[in-house]
């Protein structure tokens, strides 16, 4: 040790902790579990249409009809399906152990004493629950492309349009809506890390995040509430469909993500505000 | 600035005053309406080895975290190696290794996973050293034999063992411990020791928190003793050990007899496992014994007693006690 | 401490940027200050409208609002949500040449049109259904689904009303991104509708009208509006206008002129009484029961009484439905009028056409 090292504040190289973290989030034995079971969804939908056959049309989004020897709308299918619900679930949990369950274990006081400045944390954190909520929707959209395939079979996609896009084009549209779902989950991610700030108990954040997406799923339903609901997460999520017309209407996808955006710095500031000032 | 101008600023520094590797002034936390710690004034010198010493409850680890940044103080000043604190975190903390509150890990890594994981983190490790630091480290608290199983498996003293390895995965100025020997067994205990001697000898400044006091007296130089929250004594070791006041202990059957004529005679006395403990205030040990031969107690073995740390955190504490009831 | 007053300064900054931006997003678009425009007169206007034949190329989104406050009616589904008020949203392209395509999006898949120059194509997305039909683009012009055009149904309005009414020019505004000259409609005094005024948005540059929103008496915000909500002018892409029906899909071809009288009962045994704002429309329904989506046979009349409220008067007596536009009657033998008009317009009709 010499004299100049107590000069200037000293950081780990940015890339070894996010690389750290991202390694850590995936040995995690929950994650692991989470993502198989994401996996798994696709293959028991696509059965489970297959099975019903012709006789099922409608479905949520008028979906099902469209999915007829169309084997690339499932990916969509089952993104639409699972984004309600399990999809949000799975950021939640990641947020949830992203604090409330490192600051359980007393992991997180090792990496404040390491030092990663609190601010470094969050965004550390940020990032690992933004891989584990792409990661988890790519595993949805990839199990189902190759369901659809399997079971379906396809020459490309046909459009809710009627209009029959190539293989690479059906990928470009299934890529968007990736990008796009995993905006909506990470605005649910972020609000959950907020919580998972507060707290040290990781069910507690569970419990608050799903809370926040089936009240605002709720109210959106709810008649006369037409004022609210455009400043709520759910409202936007029909325009996933959006994808499979031909052109893309961009606006509502466009105006959804932005919601999402709004939400997530909202999430993260109230996430920072906590994590800066509490205790370690 | 130039590595030139600092290095002469240490310089100066130290020839005025050796800058203490810790320093409190005046350092107040309350929680609600619970004072946890206050008014406490600490300062450990450099390549000291402090011993805080408290019961449980006593605010070490409020003082510890506090120290290290992770609290902020209510009032109060905090320096760490001459940076204050929690504001210079980023500088001070990549020289300082600790274990607070006890080992924080993955239960589904193993221990070698988990010590990568910290040391990622490090700011003065090297990446390409993570490896080598982290395997050295595992065998530096005996742990090699168990690195690749789950931490989940560990006994409580293979998990104290891994924190005091998160603590050593690098060279440091400062290494701070609370309750290290927490769950060990005697040899593990013995390991403990060895390990703040060796840091000890290499000039690192070590600060250990027990309520353990035979660990403090067997490998501290300094101590302070905390109770309710407050620095009662601090000090270096052996001066502290000078200023207890000198007692002789006394063998016999007549405890009773003994302590009666004693307190007859205006002596404090009191009895305890090894016999009559009998406190020279104001008295010396030919009277006491005089006073006990015409008083007809027989008088086995008397012989004079050095005030062990044990004694003085009893006197400590106790006098602490009766001094809030008065 | 300032460290720690700085931190809560950015998380709370933070919130506000987000909360800010939800808010910015919930706020309708056409919030802004009106373009200013060269002065023009009503009646130049209206003219630059009415000889404006040809429609651009261009890509845009039409919105229909619906505010007319009728009551929803049980059992119907579908129709009985559109009855009440909401909106509805079409995509619609025209190359300018008399090529177009139009897209019904609904939660429930879609619709589209396609008229390539020789065929119309109407897919439906839910049933994988093509109906093709060889139609010409004056009879494209005349289903129903033109109606949605803003500018065929502006032109219609305002050669209709034009006699009855006082045009003016009421100003500029923004609409779809475009400035407009804002056209209002108002019933000189002496008629009798229950409707203030209908504002017609026609586009500065283009004079295609871009809005056409109706106004009743006492209410700020309009009861119908049908309108682009975005709109791009220019050349489309030629795909577009194309329909190749998809491997999956069901094709039929249509009967040319189909009857579509059929679809709306009664339309063959009604007739007008008035003119202008205060025309009622009287008829008589149909003496066969409606029949639901499971076939069986529902009573009109069962209906009414579950969602209006019964009248009488020297005409007879019946049930009527308001709306905050107009009003309906129905009597018990099963004539009725309808009109944006007083209930006392509309019995006096029925007493006239008796």
């Amino acid at each position: 040790m010499t004299a100049a090292v107590l000069d200037r504040p000293l950081r780990a190289p940015l890339g070894r902790l996010l690389a750290a973290e991202v390694r850590w989030t995936l040995r995690r034995p929950r994650t692991i579990i989470a993502l198989a079971a994401l996996a798994l969804a696709p293959v028991l939908m696509g059965i489970g249409i297959a099975i019903a056959g012709e006789g099922s049309r409608g479905g949520p989004g008028g979906l099902f009809g469209a999915l007829a020897g169309n084997g690339f709308v499932l990916p969509i299918v089952a993104m639409y399906m699972l984004l309600p619900v399990l999809l949000p679930l799975l950021g939640s949990m990641a947020a949830a152990d992203a604090l409330a369950g490192e600051s359980a274990h007393g992991t997180l006081r090792g990496l404040l004493l390491a030092p990663v400045s609190r601010g470094r944390l969050l965004a550390v954190k940020a990032f690992g629950v933004a891989v584990v909520v792409w990661l988890g929707v790519l595993v949805v959209a990839l199990s189902g492309v190759v369901t659809g395939l399997v079971l379906v079979g396809s020459n490309g996609l046909i459009t809710l349009s009627g209009t029959t896009l190539s293989v690479a084009d059906a990928l470009l549209r299934i890529g968007l809506a990736v990008l796009w779902v995993g905006f909506q989950v990470f605005a649910v991610a972020s609000i959950a890390l907020a919580v998972s700030a507060w707290t040290e108990h990781p069910l507690v954040v569970l419990a608050v995040a799903l809370a926040f997406v089936l009240v605002s799923a709720v109210v959106s339903a709810l008649p006369n509430t037409e004022w609210i609901q455009p400043y709520l997460l759910p409202t936007g999520w029909m325009s996933l469909t959006d994808v499979l017309r031909d052109p893309v209407p961009g606006t509502e996808l466009l105006r959804s993500t932005v919601k999402a955006l709004c939400y997530s710095v909202i999430g993260l500031s109230l996430a920072y505000g906590r994590l800066s000032t509490k205790d370690g | 600035m130039t590595s030139a101008s600092l290095v002469e600023q240490e310089v100066g520094a130290a020839a005025a005053a050796p800058t203490p590797a810790a320093r409190t002034r005046g350092l107040r936390k309350v929680y609600g309406s619970t004072v946890a710690v206050d008014r406490v004034d600490l300062e450990v010198p450099e390549g000291a080895v402090l011993g805080m010493l408290g019961p449980n409850g006593s605010g070490k680890t409020t003082t510890i975290r506090m120290l290290l940044g992770l609290v902020r103080p209510t009032s109060g000043e905090v320096e760490l190696l001459g940076r204050p604190m929690p504001e210079s975190a980023g500088i001070t903390l990549p020289h300082v290794g600790a274990l607070v509150e006890g080992p924080g890990f993955h239960p589904f890594l193993s221990g070698r996973e988990n010590l990568r994981r910290c040391a990622s983190a490090e700011p003065l490790m090297a990446s390409g050293s993570i490896r080598g630091a982290v395997s050295e480290a595992l065998e530096r608290v005996g742990l090699s034999h168990a690195a690749d199983r789950r931490y989940r498996g560990y006994s409580l003293g293979m998990k104290q063992r891994m924190g005091l390895a998160a603590a050593l995965l690098l060279p440091r100025k400062l290494v701070v411990l609370d309750e290290p020997t927490n769950g060990l067994d005697p040899a593990g205990t013995r390991e403990v020791r060895k390990v703040i001697g060796e840091l000890h000898a290499a000039g690192t400044t070590v600060i250990v928190s027990s309520h353990l006091l035979a660990e403090v007296e067997a490998t501290c130089t300094h101590v302070a003793v905390l109770h309710r929250g407050s620095v009662v004594a601090q000090g270096e070791l052996d001066e502290l050990l000078e200023a207890g006041s000198p007692a002789v202990v006394v063998s016999t059957p007549d405890v009773q007899l003994a302590l009666d004529s004693l307190r007859d005679n205006g002596i404090g006395a009191r009895s305890e496992q090894d016999g009559l403990v009998v406190d020279l205030v104001g008295t010396t040990a030919p009277y006491v014994v005089r006073v006990l031969v015409e008083s007809g107690v027989a008088v086995h073995e008397v012989h004079r007693r050095r005030a062990g740390l044990e004694d003085l955190f009893a006197q400590l504490t106790e006098s602490e006690e009766s001094g809030d009831q008065g | 401490m300032n460290r720690k007053r700085a931190s809560v300064t950015a998380a709370v900054a933070g919130t506000v940027v987000g909360v800010a931006g939800l808010a910015v997003l919930a706020m309708p678009a056409s919030a802004g200050s009106a373009p200013v425009l060269p002065a023009v007169s009503a009646e130049q206007l209206v003219q630059s409208v009415l000889t404006t034949k040809s429609v651009p190329a261009f890509a845009g989104t039409v919105r229909g609002t619906n505010n007319l406050g009728l009551p929803s009616v049980p059992g119907l589904g579908e129709a009985g949500k559109f009855l009440a008020n909401s909106s509805a949203e079409v995509r619609i392209w025209s190359d300018g040449e008399g090529r177009g395509k139009l897209e019904l999006p609904s939660n429930s898949g879609s619709e589209s049109i396609v008229y390539d120059g020789k065929t119309l194509w109407d897919w439906k997305s839910s049933d994988h259904t093509v109906r093709k039909s060889e139609q010409s683009p004056a009879e494209h012009r005349e289903h129903p689904q033109a109606a949605s055009d803003p500018a065929t149904a502006a032109k219609q309005i305002i050669e209709l009303i034009s006699k009855d009414s006082t045009v003016k020019v009421d100003g500029t505004a923004t609409v779809a991104g475009r400035s407009v000259y804002q056209l209002v409609l108002a019933p000189k005094p002496s008629e009798r509708t229950m409707l203030r005024e209908v504002r017609i948005s026609v586009d500065a540059e283009t004079k295609l009208p871009l809005q056409l929103s109706v106004y009743g008496n006492g209410s700020a915000d309009p009861v119908l509006q049908i309108g682009f909500s975005e709109l791009t002018i220019g050349a489309q892409d030629a795909s577009l206008f194309q329909f190749t029906p998809p491997a999956n899909a069901t094709v039929t071809t249509a009967e040319p002129k189909q009857d579509k009288a059929k679809d709306f009962p009664g339309d063959a045994a009604s007739k007008t009484v008035g003119e202008g704002w205060d025309t009622v429309l009287v008829g008589k329904l149909p003496t066969t029961g409606a029949t639901d989506k499971s076939g069986r046979s529902q009573d009109p009349m069962a209906l009414l009484k579950q969602i209006a409220k019964p009248v009488s008067g020297a005409w007879g007596s019946g049930y009527t439905i308001g709306a905050s536009i107009g009003n309906a009657v129905v009597t018990q033998d099963g004539r009725y009028a309808v009109g944006a008009v007083p209930l006392q317009v509309l019995t006096n009709a029925l007493e006239q056409s008796k």
